[in-house]
């Protein structure tokens, strides 16, 4: 085609925009809504994957001893059991008074009732391994030692936070599918529409040789806007929405930092913005193939 | 040259089909003024549409400029119908643009650059005697003259066929042998003119090839008197 019609091509588009501008707005809103749902199903689960990971590559685990386990006990007769467990690399005594010690500030004024006999913590040992994929035999040797109480697991978190992954992404995958066939729908009837109040100007078109391509270039550009916008909109909405509560999300628990936006801003945008595009091209695809094929390949009336 | 080979056309609906054209069998030259008449329902916006390629005949084949119309692939004609300007009884112009812009339209479809387009539908307008109405709508047009303006859009791509289903149906006496002499002009100046029309007396006034339909058939060709079935 020759370059000379797309300046009034796309003019025409972007005119039929704001001529149908009650539905341009309602199917960017859809759009805008599907994309959010899903962009928000997107971040959540990458975040979450990153937490599962850095809790996933954290090869301590806390060793919790019994309440009657003295430290003279706890040092000379559980730390060697727990040491000659192959894969320990490392265990480090740390008593009750140590461990208190840690939240010295944060008591205060009760920190002197909490020392010695008024101490709630137990004893523990602060063990390193040398071998993550042994992770679990090691955790299982460990809790046969006489005297352990509890051990920390963080990989229990771990496998919480990953079933959690995989729910968010079974339903962002039918939040795509579901919200993303509404999409289409709403944004090709959106184009529809606009064929249907220009019918005759593409009978004229058709009847003067205009190409279907050059019929359908200012519908396709319709759509491909709606769906530029709504992913620039999104783009904003999620920024907002993830600042809030990636704000809220760290006063909760110390290891759920999110991930800063700013540093996934660029590829999200984009792809929002691509996949409103790619929703747009489609609609206005779909309703374009139905319209050419049967009403508008003839000339209106005659 | 337009050739009619045996050429029928049925439409079929779902109760019935009507026989719109029946062996048709026919040469137009180029640079001819041929008129066609014929009852309501005798098949002549059928003829037309034939060679527009609107429609696609049941039997037969159509040649327009050496191309097989039968065979001609659907991507093609819209380079078939940039040959051919079409004037609608009912003028057809786009009632939201300008005098101007509704002759822009047919070149801006087709791709032409802006530069060539103002030039050139100056010249048409001119031509049909409505430069000075440019900037008008059509709502502000007699018939006469919406006639002038859409018969100006079916010049403004230099067609070597100009097609006109009854051309003068909607408007006056006098505005019809006003857009009738314009029509012969264009003739004149080497385009073929094929004419849809009831007005007997038009044709009497105009002379040129005469076809009569009836019922789907051709019943009369005063210019291809031995080739007619
Ligand atoms: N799309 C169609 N579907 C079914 N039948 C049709 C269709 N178009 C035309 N016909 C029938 O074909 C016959 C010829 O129609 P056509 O439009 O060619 O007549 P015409 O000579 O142009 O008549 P008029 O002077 O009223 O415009 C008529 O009987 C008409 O009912
Ligand atoms: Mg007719």
């Amino acid at each position: 085609m020759k370059l000379s019609g797309c300046g009034y091509l796309i003019k025409e588009g972007l005119k039929s925009i704001w001529h149908n501008r009650a539905m341009s707005i309602a199917s960017v809103g859809v759009l805008v809504s599907c994309l959010v749902l899903t962009g928000a199903a997107m971040v959540v689960s990458y975040n979450v994957s990153a937490i599962v990971t850095k809790v996933g590559a954290d090869n301590m685990v806390n060793v919790y001893l019994e309440d009657d386990i003295s430290e003279v006990q706890a040092v000379i007769e559980i730390g060697p059991k727990i040491r000659e467990i192959p894969n320990v690399s490392d265990a480090l005594f740390v008593s009750k008074e140590e461990a208190i010690a840690d939240y010295k500030d944060e008591l205060g004024q009760w920190y002197d009732e909490m020392t010695g006999e008024g101490n709630p913590l137990p004893n523990a040992y602060k063990v390193t391994m040398s071998d993550l994929s042994l992770y679990d035999d090691t955790v299982q040797q460990l809790s046969q030692i006489d005297g352990i109480q509890k051990i920390s697991d963080r990989r229990d978190i771990a496998s919480k936070l990953t079933s959690l992954n995989n729910l968010v992404t079974v339903i962002g995958f039918w939040l795509v599918v579901v919200l993303g066939v509404v999409s289409l729908f709403i944004v090709s009837n959106t184009i529809r529409i606009t064929m249907y109040s220009r019918r005759f100007e593409i009978s004229i078109m058709k009847s003067v040789g205009a190409t279907n391509t050059f019929v359908r270039i200012p519908f396709f550009i319709e759509g491909m806007t709606l769906g530029f916008i709504a992913g620039i909109i999104t783009s904003l909405i999620l920024f907002f929405i993830y600042e809030g509560v990636a704000a809220v999300i760290v006063n909760v628990a110390e290891y759920l930092v999110a991930i800063p936006y700013d540093t996934f801003m660029l590829p999200i945008s984009a792809i929002f913005i691509a996949s409103g595009m790619i929703v747009g091209a489609l609609g206005s695809l779909i309703s374009m193939h139905k319209y050419l094929k049967i009403e508008g390949g003839e000339t209106l009336g005659w | 040259m337009i050739q009619f080979n045996d050429v029928s056309k049925t439409y079929e609906t779902n109760v019935s089909e009507s026989h719109a054209l029946k062996n048709v069998n026919l040469t137009i030259n180029d640079k001819e003024f041929v008129f066609i008449l014929g009852a309501s329902g005798a098949g002549k916006s059928t003829f037309l549409k034939l060679i527009m390629r609107e429609e696609i005949p049941t039997k037969g084949d159509i040649i327009v400029d050496g191309k097989s119309l039968a065979k001609m692939p659907r991507r093609k004609v819209p380079y078939l119908r940039r040959r051919m300007g079409i004037v609608f009884q009912d003028f057809r112009l786009i009632e939201k643009m300008t005098v101007f812009d509704n002759v822009a339209f047919a070149m801006r479809v087709i791709g032409s650059p802006s530069k060539k387009i103002k030039k050139r539908v100056l010249y048409v307008l001119d031509l049909v005697g409505l430069k000075h109405k440019a900037a008008s709508f059509p709502s502000e047009l007699s018939g006469g003259e919406k006639q002038r303006v859409s018969l100006a859009r079916a010049l403004v791509n230099a067609p070597n066929i100009i097609i006109a289903d009854e051309p003068t149906g909607n408007i006056d006496p006098e505005m019809s042998i006003e857009i009738m002499t314009l029509l012969s002009e264009i003739n004149k100046n080497g385009t073929t003119v094929l004419v849809v029309t009831h007005e007997h007396e038009l044709v009497q006034q105009f002379g040129g090839r005469v076809i009569v339909l009836d019922d789907g058939s051709v019943v009369s060709d005063s210019g291809n008197l031995g080739g007619a079935v």
